[in-house]
């Protein structure tokens, strides 16, 4: 963080974004933005979701995870290509970006003829950087996390000209980004409020600036992820701050200082942050695929995750839409985070139980299984660790049930069948912050 | 006295019944504001296959698949003195949601039958919508003999998911929506279970647009239609565990077949393993989750079975998306893996400090995600230190997995790599991989 803040200025130095001079947008910003970028960007749908009812509120998701490239970003990066001169479109444009930025980026930047260069830090996930390249971008990859590809992209963009957008809080692209808000007041005009994903900030500057300007009695908040609380911790500093970020499911949001200009348009426009837990994003994300049949990135599940979190009750009987910021989630981690989903609803149980070692022994607990309806997903056994009876073995089970009744159930016939078993008691304890991991990869 | 139970006057072989447009016409606007008229959006895949394919959204209906507007239609058509007395039906999966979802908004009674064996999450959902469950037999054919026993018994009607003539002509409303939806589009592929949603549409769109191809659509597993086309009269097949269970229908209805002879363009069949790696496409690209029957369409343009209508207008239905979730994670594994992107091999190392610690050191430069490695000391036959390990990696594709076995090889004396093709197809997104063979039959109706 220091190296960040002291290292040479000169390099630093982006004009739109700078920390002595913020800029506001306007709402006229937001509205000429809609009108420049509409030929090019979809007008996303805004349907009610199913989930209405088991959260006693009506739920409206807005599906920005359906743009071309898979996330929201896109509007702000074509409004930014449409409102360059012609001699910066020339020369061309660069940017550091995890992911969304950078491809809705090289997307529109091959579609207008602006030659783009993206700098990624090595840790952004394969499907990103394959598409960046396919969309004719020039992709660096350089740097152990975003501060470092950041630095690296700036000293490229004075080296060889060309111009720096930053993807959250250059006031171009917070104007793209805030006609998600103006579709949202079509498409849903008695809406109450409105949930908005943050990261840098630059959604939440739009979405806020156009919405408060339109209807000034819609709540607007802001949601975050517990390993990165960027916006929160801003607003308690009164002014950007960088914050300690940990390896998150939302890697969208992996943000560690929110934008200046982002951060002066919102401080006194928004009603509320909220932070939620992790846990609650897998969730979020086994529930859009189970019960809506969208694929959502942990960004884009945070507000929905809010809301299954009980972190929103003011909203019961509300009319309150969730922005689906992204869909551009690695295939593997939607894969782990359906297994954490499922976990976390008590509906993958692991346990252990002692049994005997002699032929029969494991062919008696698996039966026991199936008369109780439950699915054997994995089963290992463990002889050099046990203690007792040398004829016994620990079997390890993971099993599927069908929610937290069948796995009470489970788990008193296991009791009473078995004299040595062992079920894990997470769903016991008060719930950790999710800051509490192994792991504190700052990106 | 088996003929008895079993016999349905809606589905008589002796007495199949002919849909016409006018009764679609009808049912679209009996159903109207109680089905969702979902949207047909152009695929993000359009460019990789060669075509522009529109996705008919049917996994957007409130039970997340089409057989609402049937049910919808068939219950709305029922007397009032039929609706007090019920409605029953067996069926383990989407039929039965969209009964018990409609039948409790309506008010009609309703019995589900399904086999004791049934899946968890089908049972409880259909319970939370409103249905009563009874659990019978070992099959479903068995489950279907007890429903019409007691269809018999307390007179509640037997509603057959695929082969009632209301049924079917509510799901041809789906055909009308994509003549209004796309416009010109020249080619429609519909997945075939019983037939129901194929003869529909087929009928539909052959009455508002004759020039418009309509071709169903079945796994290697579920090809009850195609097989009865061949053998010129409904046959039955068993049916073993397939990705596609909405297709699962050991026999095609009495209606279903007699309206589509002559009507359809063609059947297609299309392997099972490219069912999953459409699943895992739609997810990657569109973003949409869809179950297995509903990928089928996209898995036989995948697979490359549709040549002529490449640079088309072709609309796939996405019939739903009650896909379990445990068989989405491996979905898309299995996809991954045929796409190069999961590979498996054996690498004998060092069994001393630091011999599987280079291992992983090689694949890191390499920039593969090491997702498993397993050692096995037993069956190795080299020097006694020594330790065969099985590794499980994620790379970009398959020239990343080249390069990594070409690292391999420079580093390790003893290893195994499963057989890899040498060439790839031209269409990109159309990879082969080694669990798949080169694909099949198309058959002539």
């Amino acid at each position: 963080m220091e190296r960040y803040d002291n290292s040479r200025p000169t390099i630093e130095y982006d004009p739109m974004c700078d920390s002595e001079n913020p800029q506001k947008i306007s709402f006229e910003d937001v509205s000429a933005a809609a009108y420049r970028i509409q030929s090019g960007i979809i007008k996303t749908p805004c349907v009610k979701s199913h989930m209405s009812s088991i959260y006693g509120m009506e739920i409206y998701l807005k599906n920005d995870f359906l743009q071309h490239t898979g996330s929201f970003k896109e509007r702000g990066a074509r409004n930014a290509l449409l409102l360059l001169s012609p001699e910066t479109k020339a020369r061309g444009v660069i940017s550091a970006s995890l992911g969304n930025h950078s491809q809705g980026l090289s997307y529109h930047a091959q579609q207008l003829n602006v030659p783009t260069t993206v700098v990624m830090p090595n840790v952004a996930p394969i499907m990103k950087i394959e598409n960046c390249r396919s969309y004719g971008a020039n992709v660096v990859i350089h740097g152990h996390d975003m501060k470092e590809a950041k630095y690296h992209a700036m000293t490229l963009a004075k080296e060889k000209g060309l111009t720096y957008i930053n993807g959250y809080d250059h006031p171009h692209i917070m104007a793209g980004q805030g006609t998600v808000g103006l579709e949202i007041l079509e498409q849903v005009p008695d809406v109450d409020a409105v949930l908005v994903p943050v990261g840098g900030g630059g959604l939440l500057a739009g979405v806020a600036t156009a919405i408060k300007h339109l209807k000034p009695h819609v709540l607007i908040y802001g949601v975050e992820t517990e390993k990165c609380p960027s916006m929160e911790t801003a607003m308690r500093n009164k002014e950007p701050t960088s914050v300690q970020i940990w390896s998150t499911l939302a890697d969208g949001l992996a943000v560690p200082t929110v934008g200046y200009n982002a951060f002066f348009t919102v401080k006194n426009l928004i009603d509320k942050m909220i932070t939620v837990n992790e846990d609650w994003l897998a969730r979020a994300i086994l529930r859009l695929v189970e019960q809506e049949k969208y694929v959502v990135e942990g960004g884009g599940a945070v507000c929905v995750a809010a809301i299954m979190a009980g972190l929103v009750p003011e909203l019961a009987n509300k009319k309150v839409v969730c922005i689906l910021s992204g869909g551009n989630i690695d295939t593997t981690i939607l894969g782990r985070c359906l297994e954490r989903g499922l976990a976390a609803e008590q509906r993958l149980v692991k346990f252990k139980v002692t049994v005997s070692d002699r032929p029969g022994g494991i062919a008696e607990l698996c039966k026991l299984l199936a008369s109780l309806g439950v699915s054997i997903k994995d089963i290992m056994q463990e002889r050099a660790w046990v203690y007792g009876d040398i004829f016994s073995v620990r079997v390890k089970v993971v099993c599927e049930t069908r929610g937290p009744e069948h796995m009470a159930e489970l788990r008193n016939v296991i009791m009473n069948t078995y004299k040595e078993w062992y079920f894990a008691r997470e769903w016991d304890e008060r719930r950790r912050p999710s800051t509490d991991s192994l792991d504190d990869v700052s990106h | 006295m088996q003929d008895d139970i079993e016999f349905d006057e809606f589905c008589d072989p002796n007495n199949p019944r002919k849909i016409k447009y006018d009764d679609i016409l009808a049912a679209a606007k009996r159903i109207s504001g109680d089905v969702v008229k979902t949207a047909s959006s152009k695929a993000h895949m359009s460019e990789k296959l060669g075509m522009d394919i529109y996705l008919k959204q049917e996994f957007m209906q409130y039970t997340g698949c089409f057989k609402e507007r049937g049910v919808r239609n068939a219950l709305t058509l029922l007397s009032d003195e039929q609706k007090k007395l019920g409605v029953i039906s067996a069926s383990t999966g989407n039929h039965g949601l969209s009964m018990s979802f409609h039948s409790t908004q309506m008010g009609i009674p309703c019995i589900i039958v399904m086999p004791i064996h049934a899946p968890i999450t089908k049972v409880s959902k259909c319970e939370q919508f409103g249905a009563k469950l009874m659990l019978h037999g070992n099959n479903i054919a068995e489950a279907k003999r007890f429903a019409m026993g007691v269809s018999k018994e307390k007179k509640m009607r037997y509603i057959n998911g695929y082969d009632h003539p209301n049924v079917i002509e509510g799901q041809g409303t789906i055909g009308i929506e994509i003549i209004e939806q796309i416009h010109g589009v020249d080619a429609v592929l519909v997945p075939v279970g019983g037939g129901s949603l194929v003869t529909g549409i087929a009928v539909a769109i052959k009455h508002l647009k004759p020039d418009t191809e309509v071709y169903g659509v079945q796994t290697e597993k579920t090809c009850s239609m195609v097989e009865s086309f061949k053998k010129n009269e409904r046959v039955a097949i068993t049916i073993d565990s397939t990705i596609a269970d909405g297709l699962a229908v050991n026999m095609v209805g009495v209606n279903t077949y007699y309206n589509l002879k002559g009507l359809l363009d063609k059947m297609v069949v299309v392997k099972e393993d490219w069912v999953a790696r459409a699943i895992m496409h739609v997810v990657e690209e569109e973003r949409f989750v869809v179950e297995g029957a509903a990928a089928v369409p996209i898995a036989a343009i995948m697979a490359g079975l549709f040549p002529n209508l490449k640079g088309k207008k072709v609309c796939c239905v996405i019939s739903g998306g009650n896909i379990d979730t445990t068989i989405l994670a491996r979905a898309l594994e299995r996809g991954m893996a045929a796409e190069g992107r999961l590979v498996k091999f054996k690498v004998t190392v060092t069994d001393r400090p630091g011999g599987m610690a280079e291992l992983c050191g090689l694949l890191s430069t390499v920039g593969v995600t090491l997702r498993d490695c397993i050692p096995e000391r037993a069956w190795v036959k080299s020097d006694i230190f020594s330790c065969e390990l099985k590794i499980i990696a994620e790379t970009r594709g398959w020239d990343h997995t080249k390069e990594l076995i070409e690292q391999v090889k420079k580093h390790y004396k003893d290893y195994f790599f499963p057989e890899m093709p040498d060439k790839q197809d031209k269409v990109p997104g159309a990879r082969r991989g080694p669990c798949l063979a080169p694909n099949p039959v198309c058959m002539q109706k």
